[in-house]
């Protein structure tokens, strides 16, 4: 999952990317509302974390200049304000959820992890496909309710797909989303860890839950539950 | 309210302009009327006496005495002593009070008693009376006492006249009189009403413009009064203005403090929770005292925000689109809850006080309403009178009696609230509190908690 971040206070910006990072996001920051819509524009994101009180271009301004450009991911919004109506103007702006300075990481974590699954349709915590049963909360796979061991960076391919279900997603994207910018894109190392993920979800090879679509990607074929 | 006060403020300017208008009227007509009648009374009985005077002269004049003390009067030129009853009279008395001769229109009175001893009529001397007869009524009368040589004897001449004439002359003049001066007193009154309007025409405009400043429709007074008012309204402007941005200012500032303590707050909080070195329970103290600063800090800036407001700044604010608003947000924030939300607000529900106030009083009701609620939550606004009522209800756990008072204590200190519904109430109540409403807790028919405000304008 790919996030950008816009806050302007250094200390804290580089504790949340620590954090988020410490919790397998890949994680673009920058300090001020120009340089967030720049990024927004030029990326492609999950999600984003804004502060409001920004300089250059306010948090407002900037939600309000992402969601004309038809931006349509998440916008979790950072204020230190704790009144309503800068959080009525910020929701009514474009964001989705707001959280107030100061805030205890682990709320940052559980409201972008409710904002990502929800953005997918997901009305509950868990991705549940037939028998097999992702917890975005715990990082955990149940397959017919059992838990199966991921690496991160299986998960995090699972969980794309997951999010992403029927869609075909390029090995592109699954770079882009689930590495840092500066990775050497060697699609043979996604291939290896979509084999070892067919593996784990459907040992039996009766369900065969993700498709290779060739020359396009992956799509993840079965219908949520 | 002292006395004192009460008499001050008892009047109007213009009902004291106008009583004391009203009474200097009263008294003014009232004594000029008076004083007129009673000198057209007076000229009316120097008048009478000076006829009676002439009439005696020339009674005098003609009369002849016998010897046997009888008079012989030839015609008078007045011909009503020649008439019968037509209200002039003569007599002629002798010294023992016989009479002596009586003009042809006596002829058919009485006698009748003047009132007068001999020694009244001292020979020479003109006397004036009135006298009440069977016949005629009152009358006038002069009476001229002479002293006739040749018959040695003294005689008085009186002549007497019905009053009648004189009485209907003086009603006539009354009644002239008093409708002439209840002309002036009606015209004087609408002179003085027109007077009044048109001099406090300026103080009813200053009133209605403040009045338009007070329900937000006007900025500022006009500058176009008369030169008295002008300093007034002036000075006003200056006021209205330096408190507008004194608010503005104030809270602009309290922004800007708020969003640089939370800031290293955050970063603080940050470093704990990243800090492996830290021993777990230390970790919780710290958290613990940063949260406690941070609901000192947002609580207190909280109240000072909201207690700027002056009562005289207040402007209608319709409820309906900043609930819809806020709705809107908290929908959006709680849509994984999948509440249910039941509002029932009237078109015309209005606040009157500074919008951000309502988004602050409807957000954090709703905001815990959306919060502890199960599934349900209830909305109704509405105003009664010009009186703002509402009540928000959710099905969740409720406030527990024990815990009620301490919500509802005012000005209690965010460190002593326990978290949870307490800071967001704590905001409302103060809200409220500086508008001079009332916030209770109940029992909701839903089964969690009523959050019931009413706010009174008068």
């Amino acid at each position: 999952m790919r996030l950008l971040l816009v806050e302007d206070e250094d200390l804290l910006r580089a504790q949340l990317v620590k954090a988020l990072e410490d919790n397998d996001y890949i994680v673009d920051s920058v300090q001020d509302g120009e340089l967030g819509l720049y990024q927004a524009n030029e990326f492609s994101y999950d999600a984003a974390i804004i502060d409001l009180g920004l300089p250059k271009m306010n948090g407002i301004d900037l939600i309000k200049a992402i969601r004309a450009e038809a931006k349509v991911f998440p916008i979790l919004i950072l204020t230190a304000r704790d009144n309503w109506t800068d959080k009525v103007e910020g929701l009514d702006a474009g964001a989705d959820d707001y959280v107030v300075k100061p805030f205890q990481i682990e709320e940052i974590k559980a409201r972008l992890n409710a904002l990502l699954r929800r953005a997918a349709g997901f009305a509950k915590p868990s991705l549940d496909f037939a028998h097999l049963s992702l917890d975005t909360s715990a990082k955990q796979l149940n397959v017919s309710g059992k838990p199966v061991e991921l690496t991160a960076y299986e998960y995090k391919v699972l969980e794309y797909l997951m999010l992403h279900p029927g869609q075909v997603i390029s090995k592109m994207e699954l770079t882009e989303h689930l590495y840092e910018q500066d990775y050497d894109r060697d699609s043979n190392v996604l291939e290896v860890f979509v084999r070892r993920l067919r593996q784990k979800l459907d040992p039996q090879e009766t369900l065969k839950p993700i498709d290779t679509v060739r020359g396009q990607g992956y799509r993840f074929n079965v219908p949520p539950n | 309210m002292s006395p004192q006060t009460s008499i001050q403020t008892k009047y109007s300017l213009q009902q004291r302009l106008v009583l004391a208008f009203g009474i200097l009227l009263i008294l003014f007509l009232g004594l000029t009327g008076l004083v007129l009648n009673r000198a057209f009374q007076e000229s009316i009985a120097a008048s009478v006496e000076e006829r009676l005077q002439l009439q005696v002269y020339a009674v005098l004049g003609v009369a002849e005495p016998d010897a046997d003390m009888s008079f012989f009067v030839p015609d008078l030129e007045e011909a009503r002593f020649s008439q019968i009853d037509s209200g002039l009279y003569a007599f002629i008395f002798d010294q023992q009070g016989n009479e002596a001769w009586r003009s042809p229109s006596a002829v058919n009175m009485a006698l009748f008693d003047m009132d007068v001893t001999a020694e009244d009529i001292v020979p020479g001397q003109m006397f004036y009376g009135s006298v009440e007869t069977e016949e005629q009524g009152p009358m006038s009368f002069a009476s001229y006492g002479t002293y006739w040589s040749g018959l040695e004897q003294e005689f008085s001449f009186v002549v007497l006249e019905s009053v009648a004439p004189t009485d209907a002359e003086i009603n006539e003049f009354q009644s002239n009189l008093w409708l002439w001066l209840g002309g002036l007193a009606v015209f004087l009154s609408l002179a003085q009403y027109a007077l009044l309007y048109w001099g406090m025409t300026p103080l009813k405009r200053l009133a209605h413009d403040l009045a338009e400043i007070e329900a937000g429709n006007k900025e500022q007074l006009g500058e176009d009064y008369p030169s008295e008012l002008r300093n007034l309204s002036h000075n006003m402007n200056m006021l209205i203005q330096s408190e507008r941005q004194r608010q503005s200012r104030y809270r602009t500032t309290l922004g800007d403090l708020a969003h640089s303590l939370k800031t290293p707050l955050a970063v603080i909080s940050g470093v704990i929770q990243q800090d492996q070195k830290l021993e777990q329970k230390d970790m919780q103290d710290v958290s613990e005292q940063v949260e406690r600063m941070n609901q000192i800090v947002t609580y207190q800036l909280n109240r000072a925000t909201k207690s700027t407001h002056t009562r005289m700044l207040l402007s209608p604010v319709i409820i309906r689109p900043v609930l819809a608003k806020i709705s809107a947000a908290l929908n959006k924030v709680y849509i994984d809850k999948k509440i249910n939300v039941e509002s029932d607000v009237s078109a015309d529900s209005t606040f009157y006080g500074e919008e951000s106030d309502l988004i602050e009083l409807l957000g954090n009701l709703l905001d815990n309403a959306y919060k502890y609620c199960q599934q349900q939550v209830r909305i109704q606004i509405q105003n009664i009178d010009k009186n703002l009522q509402i009540l928000i209800d959710d099905d969740g756990p409720g406030i527990a009696e024990q815990d009620r008072h301490w919500v509802l204590e005012r000005g209690a200190r965010a460190d002593t609230r326990k978290t949870g519904q307490g800071i967001g109430l704590a905001v409302a109540l103060d809200i409220i509190s500086s508008y001079g409403g009332e916030l209770k807790v109940e029992n909701s028919t839903l089964g969690g908690a009523s959050i019931q405000v009413e706010i009174k304008y008068n």
